[in-house]
């Protein structure tokens, strides 16, 4: 019993979580730490292979082990060697970003927001109170209006402008941002306004439309076929112009168009994503008990009422982890984005194009230009950035809640 | 103490897999391949135990047709080869997963501007180690097509075609009076163009798939035809920022209205055979789908294309499954006078074989002629690895000018930039 306690113990707990153990190893730790040392070198195109007899490359480098050695490629570039300096690849991307008149910017835009914040601060102190002073919506209405007063005196778009002027990380990842922001408050929308509907107990055909309003989730297992299904309908020749021809309406070309072909790509991810918010919602509304409605009619409360004092309170515990999913799903968004734009359309040469997200710049950068090291620093910042964001979601959502406890 | 000793052992399973995987063993030699030397090879014997080889290719529509059968004939006259034909999306990617896995195919049929940067990776594998000599290369092929597969004065690909763009026009909607008869007279298109849509609404003069799409080749014949000698040249001088390219990139906003809005390489021939427009600017590999479709189509030179070879490259699979010796003869086989003349009078392409190009029913075809003048015309693709620093970049700008986010000056000059970027890297 005493030898059960000691080492006999851990070694049998060793070896039920070793096979785990190993696969965290070899496919979650490993890559990262390979992906971080490649982006110390110069690792492109015209330097793809590896030195095997250089101490770290030997190490990590697949195709110096010994399994893999026999398929290593003898082409006639000079291998890969570490960057000089060492973190070229990181002043690359982030250089001009530590220069004051950027980082003016970031203040700038920074101050837009600080409105904001202090209102959600007036607004839980106000919460505590028995009776509110002001409404909340008065308290966040007035600081969106302040913000977008700040914005106008600290010129907002040309803060937006310089700081996208650092480099195409930026660029990349504001299209990102604005693509998450622009999608999941439409996600929760449409799938809110159809799980109210598909709640009617008497609605006809209930049965019926539940299932063909999932149809579009279902499709998202061959989203790349379904987004040319997009793509072709809203090229010149489309479906899209037809209509509009049909009752004289002028057309466009509408992919060709920047802030157009951002709406598409934002359009056909709703389209796709509604069902998961929607079939969410429906779950959540079915939990929330009818009495309170109930007493709320007695009460006199209008359906407007009961939907914000009721209904949306009770539904936060479902939709949260459900925005916080759909939040890191739509920033690493490819497939869609790339089968219907590609990233286009171009800003020119060595600019990213402007429905380029984080993922499509990156595969470009890899696939296209194989620019592996560089790429590789790009993804330990980005593996930086999310990691941090993900630890303050789970904090907003607590998803994780029950099993720490 | 039992953390201590948890972590201890997972630290110890953790190191034990590192140093298994750092063992270095000595590389296992690649087999010895029979090779055949002289200026004339002999076929090699067929071999003695079945063997399939894979052919990662870019050949698509009717045009596969013809290229499929000779390879059928090989695969009868040596039945232990089973040749087996397949088309990746992306050749580029596909290759850099496949190969070092040791996946992937023994040869590539591929354009002669990929041989620089694939003999840098060591993706395909020089001819000159399998009884290939220069001898046997200008015996046998055109000279164009001889300088195209040598890089580094090592043979890396046989050839099997010269390609080049140029307008084939429907006979049905146009005729050569509705194009210019100076292929430099660019303004001349232009005011053909406008005529064309004023007197057909809704239909289009040409098409260009490069203009709009971004795609370097294709938009090629309009900047070489205004005089950009070059988009880069072997020694990584870049030649995208100057007047001449300025000239032809206003010219592409000058003609926008005048363009199908869709110029993408399918909505081009879907618009062509739908007679939507009269002509596109394209290659041989579509010749074949217009024959099907039943088109009368003539050819009008206008521009510079740029002069490509089709090649056939021997991968670094091929030497290390000890198939080398069966990829070469294959693609001997493939690129050789028998099988060449019988895909040439099918898909209409301007053969690499000199005895082929010779043949009096091969000169007779008129695809051959059509092609053949505005390749006469045109500028060699570079095989050096700089070749692969312009494509992006020009096809960028080109794409930005066409959607009227950047000025031609701001476009090209960025273009310019960027492939200097990229040349700098690889010095």
């Amino acid at each position: 019993m005493a030898q059960w306690r000691g080492w006999r113990k851990a070694l049998t707990v060793l070896a039920f979580i070793a096979p785990t153990l190993i696969g965290v190893l070899i496919f979650n730790i490993y890559p990262i730490v390979f992906n971080t040392y490649i982006s110390f070198t110069n690792r492109n195109m015209f330097h793809p292979n590896p030195d095997c007899s250089v101490g770290m490359t030997g190490i990590l480098e697949p195709t110096c082990w010994a399994v893999f050695h026999k398929n290593a490629l003898k082409g006639l570039a000079q291998p890969y060697t570490l960057k000089t300096p060492l973190f070229g690849n990181y002043i690359d991307l982030l250089g001009k970003f530590f220069s004051g008149p950027v980082l003016l910017a970031v203040l700038a835009i920074l101050v837009c927001f600080v409105p904001l914040i202090i209102a959600g601060q007036i607004n839980k102190r106000f919460e505590k109170r028995v009776e509110r002073p002001v409404p909340a919506w008065t308290v966040t209405l007035g600081a969106i209006i302040l913000g977008v007063l700040i914005g106008f005196a600290v010129n907002f778009g040309a803060a937006v402008n310089l700081i996208a002027g650092s480099g195409d990380f930026f660029v990349v990842n504001f299209h990102s941002i604005l693509y998450v922001i622009l999608c999941i408050p439409l996600f929760f929308v449409v799938g809110l306004a159809l799980a109210l509907l598909l709640n009617v107990k008497d609605l006809p055909g209930r049965t019926f439309f539940r299932v063909i309003l999932i149809v579009p989730w279902a499709a998202s297992t061959v989203a790349i076929m379904m987004s040319l299904v997009w793509k072709f309908f809203f090229q010149d020749s489309g479906l899209f112009n037809m209509l509009l021809r049909l009752f004289s309406l002028p057309t466009k070309t509408w992919l060709n168009y920047p802030i157009y072909a951002f709406a598409i790509i934002v359009i056909a991810n709703v389209w796709y994503s509604y069902p998961f918010f929607m079939v969410t919602i429906l779950g959540a509304l079915q939990s929330i008990p009818g009495e309170l409605y109930e007493a709320a009619e007695v009460d006199g409360a209008s359906w407007w009422q009961r939907l914000f004092s009721i209904t949306l309170p009770l539904l936060r515990p479902a939709v949260i982890p459900a925005i916080v999913l759909s939040s890191i799903t739509t920033f690493q968004m490819f497939g869609t984005v790339w089968a219907i734009t590609g990233g286009n359309p171009s800003n020119g040469a060595g600019a990213p194009g402007a429905t380029d997200l984080v993922m499509t710049y990156a595969y470009k950068q890899v696939f296209q230009t194989q620019a592996f090291a560089r790429t590789g620093a790009f993804a330990v910042i980005m593996f930086i950035m999310l990691f941090g964001a993900t630890l303050y979601s789970l904090r907003i959502s607590r998803i994780t809640k029950g099993a720490y406890d | 103490m039992k953390r201590m000793l948890f972590v201890l052992a997972s630290i110890l399973i953790a190191g034990s897999i590192l140093l298994a995987a750092c063992t270095t063993t000595t590389p296992t030699p690649a087999p010895v391949v029979p090779t055949t030397a002289g200026s004339n090879p002999a076929p090699t014997t067929a071999p003695a135990m079945p063997v399939t080889i894979q052919i990662w290719h870019q050949w698509s529509g009717a045009y596969l047709d013809a290229i499929t059968a000779a390879f059928n004939q090989y695969m009868v006259d040596h039945p232990n080869v089973t040749i087996d034909l397949s088309k990746p999306d992306d050749v580029t990617s596909s290759l850099a997963v496949a190969i070092p896995a040791g996946q992937g195919p023994d040869i590539i049929g591929w354009a002669n501007d990929q041989i620089g940067t694939n003999a840098l990776k060591g993706n395909i594998a020089a001819l000159d180690d399998y009884g290939i000599d220069m001898n046997f290369l200008q015996s046998t092929y055109e000279p164009a097509a001889v300088a195209g597969v040598v890089w580094q004065n090592k043979i890396w690909a046989l050839p099997e075609s010269q390609e080049a763009i140029t307008l084939v026009y429907n006979k049905a909607l146009v005729s050569a009076a509705d194009f210019p008869t100076d292929p430099k007279d660019f303004a001349g298109l232009l005011d053909k163009a406008k005529a064309f849509a004023a007197a057909n609404p809704g239909k289009f003069l040409f098409c260009n798939q490069g203009i709009a799409g971004g795609d370097a080749y294709h938009v090629a014949p309009i900047y070489f035809g205004f005089g950009v000698p070059q988009y880069v040249d072997d020694t990584g001088k870049v030649y995208f920022n100057s007047p001449e390219a300025v000239a032809a990139g206003n010219w592409i906003v000058a003609i926008k209205p005048f363009l199908s809005p869709d110029e993408t390489g399918d909505t081009c021939k879907a618009a062509f055979l739908g007679g939507t427009v009269a002509a596109m600017w394209t290659g041989p590999w579509n010749v074949a789908d217009f024959d099907k479709a039943g088109i009368q189509y003539g050819f009008a030179a206008m521009g510079k294309p740029f002069v490509g070879i089709k090649t056939l490259m021997i991968t670094a699979n091929a030497v290390s499954r000890g198939n080398a010796a069966v990829a070469v003869d294959i693609i001997k086989y493939y690129t050789s006078a028998a099988a060449q003349k019988a895909i040439t009078l099918a898909n209409k392409t301007i053969p690499a074989n000199t005895a082929v190009l010779k043949d009096p029913e091969v000169q007779a075809l008129k695809s051959l002629a059509g092609f053949g003048a505005n390749a006469n015309l045109g500028i060699p693709m570079s095989n050096s690895p700089f070749a692969n620093a312009q494509w992006g970049p020009v096809g960028d700008a080109t794409a930005a000018i066409w959607g009227g986010s950047q000025t031609p000056d701001v476009a090209l000059a960025a273009a310019q930039t960027a492939i200097e970027t990229a040349v700098a890297g690889m010095k």
